[in-house]
């Protein structure tokens, strides 16, 4: 490989690893809306894909550490992600062991990334036969994994219910674009789509204002207090093989592999489910959160590498939600990339190979020691300096953004449609997982129903 | 909107006071649709400025507005 491309490569990374070191901390930040437009941009404006691919997997991984952070230290999740967490974070903190929180979902970080690189690889290599049968049924494989959230999920029925309407909705808007001629016939919207659903939850806040009834009901006297925990300062660098016991390690190193083979599937769901039963045998509160933190993390991990290698490297098409979403650019950003011509055609294995290892293993070298040793000074600045209302803003700027992008300020009335129906669904109890892949179904779906 | 300042509002886990969130969101929405449509290049130039229009409009939102929570620090005064 050209030297001037490998130093491009690492001064990328380390561009990631800053940048997103400082996001992921934020409260509420979507891998999909602060990197999607990102890497989007990076694509057209004609980076070298090798250099692009580097900055992307070292963004990943320093924002899959760092938005654990203000989960630990005071139970906020800092991204959709992170959300599952909170529970077993709090349990620590009332035991008092706020600091074992960030080194344990920090370390399952470690572990996620390490095993799901080579994994991905290999998984790559031994499904680049299977690509064109996958291809053919992409549409059946997220339709499967919605009705498998869906019966997963707490609230089965109208999550299986959500799966037709939500689709109905979505194509309907499609052909609403298509109809009133914003955008050619036959171009499919996505990304704003997919940002209104990942907004879904703030959009449905932000319409309740609008009703005084509701805005009676939401307001309040006294600001929100709080808490953040007692950390034990740490300066040597703790070893993340330490951190973890032999079993946790075992457990998350597990979870890694199943994150990666399941990576077609919704990383938020797979997350709460691996979470979940890796931690079912175990006994003692402590240990219990422990073992389910450590293999939380490690799930995030691996599934958002595995999800974004395994169609780069095998596949061409973005099969898996991650593919879909943030990394979207890497198959389809026209001009300069299109699905018949991307990333996966025009770089080799061992390019997306080397970008993949380089990127993740320089965000690991500074990220991890700044996460385990600063954890509690970020959060105190950021909950101390940036308002809420600052996030809740560029959120809605970014959403309006790239919904006008799509499709002009029909796009903008769209992605609040979508928005709003998607926010009631899930605070009736749909989760994201469902609905993103309602949301990858839903020209099939419809087109069956029809 | 709130009849006394002293209100907070819950959106989206956390307090705001109403103003300022209108104002917010009005501020980084103009910066960002404004740098898109404005932007003098060809793309992906509208797409970096209104980005950078949301950006700049968080950093302005920031330093405009004091956040509305209350720290309790665990082993600080």
């Amino acid at each position: 490989m050209d030297p001037m491309i490998l130093i491009q490569m690492l001064i990328a990374a380390v561009i990631g690893v800053v940048v997103y070191t400082a996001i992921g901390v934020a409260p509420g930040t979507d891998e999909t809306a602060v990197l999607a437009p990102v890497t989007l941009a990076l694509v057209v404006a004609g980076i070298p894909l090798p250099v692009v691919l580097a900055f992307f997997m070292a963004a990943i991984v320093a924002k899959k550490l760092t938005d654990s952070i203000p989960v630990s230290v005071a139970g906020i999740p800092g991204g959709v992600m992170s959300a599952p967490m909170v529970e077993h974070a709090m349990t620590l903190k009332r035991e008092g062991q706020a600091t074992l929180a960030i080194r344990k979902m920090a370390s399952g970080s470690v572990i996620g990334t390490l095993v799901a690189v080579p994994i991905s690889l290999f998984l790559a290599f031994l499904l680049t036969p299977l690509a064109d049968v996958l291809g053919q049924y992409a549409s059946q494989i997220f339709f499967l994994g919605a009705v498998f959230l869906a019966l997963m999920s707490r609230e089965k029925v109208i999550s299986l219910v959500s799966i037709v309407v939500l689709a109905a909705l979505i194509q309907a808007l499609r052909h609403f674009y298509w109809g009133m001629g914003v955008i050619p016939e036959g171009r499919v919207v996505f990304i704003s789509f997919f940002l209104g659903i990942t907004i879904g939850p703030m959009m449905f806040n932000l319409a309740q204002l609008l009703v005084n009834r509701e805005r009676r009901a939401m307001t309040v006297t006294e600001p929100k207090t709080i808490q953040i925990y007692k950390t034990d300062d740490e300066h040597k660098l703790p070893n993340p093989f330490r951190i973890l016991t032999r079993q946790e390690t075992a457990s998350a190193a597990a979870s890694s592999v199943l994150g990666s083979v399941t990576f077609f599937m919704s990383p938020v769901g797979i997350t709460i489910f691996l979470g979940e039963v890796m931690s079912s045998w175990v006994k003692g509160t402590v240990e219990k959160a422990s073992r389910a933190l450590s293999s939380m993390d490690a799930v995030t991990n691996a599934a958002y590498i595995a999800g974004i290698l395994i169609p780069l490297a095998a596949l061409g098409i973005p099969m898996s939600p991650m593919a879909i979403g943030p990394g979207n650019a890497f198959f389809n950003a026209p001009p300069v990339l299109t699905l018949e011509q991307n990333a996966h055609h025009l770089m080799s294995f061992s390019e997306i190979a080397i970008a993949s290892i380089l990127g993740a293993g320089i965000a690991l070298l500074i990220t991890y020691p700044i996460a385990v040793r600063y954890a509690r000074q970020i959060c105190v600045f950021v909950f101390r300096h940036i308002p809420h209302e600052a996030f809740l803003a560029m959120f809605f700027a970014l959403v309006m953004l790239l919904a006008y992008m799509d499709a002009g300020v029909m796009g903008i009335l769209g992605v609040m449609v979508l928005a709003l129906v998607a926010g009631l669904l899930n605070r009736w109890g749909v989760n994201y997982g469902v609905q993103f892949m309602t949301l990858y179904a839903a020209p099939w779906l419809m087109g069956l129903l029809a | 909107m709130p009849a006394k300042d002293r209100a907070f509002l819950n959106v989206w886990d956390d307090t705001v006071s109403g103003r300022d969130l209108l104002i917010s969101l009005t501020i980084a929405t103009l910066l960002s649709l404004g740098g898109y449509l404005l932007a003098p290049w060809p793309a992906p130039g509208p797409l970096v400025l209104g980005i950078a229009g949301a950006i700049l409009g968080f950093f302005i939102s920031a330093l405009l507005f004091r956040p509305k929570r209350r720290l309790d620090i665990e082993g600080e005064a």
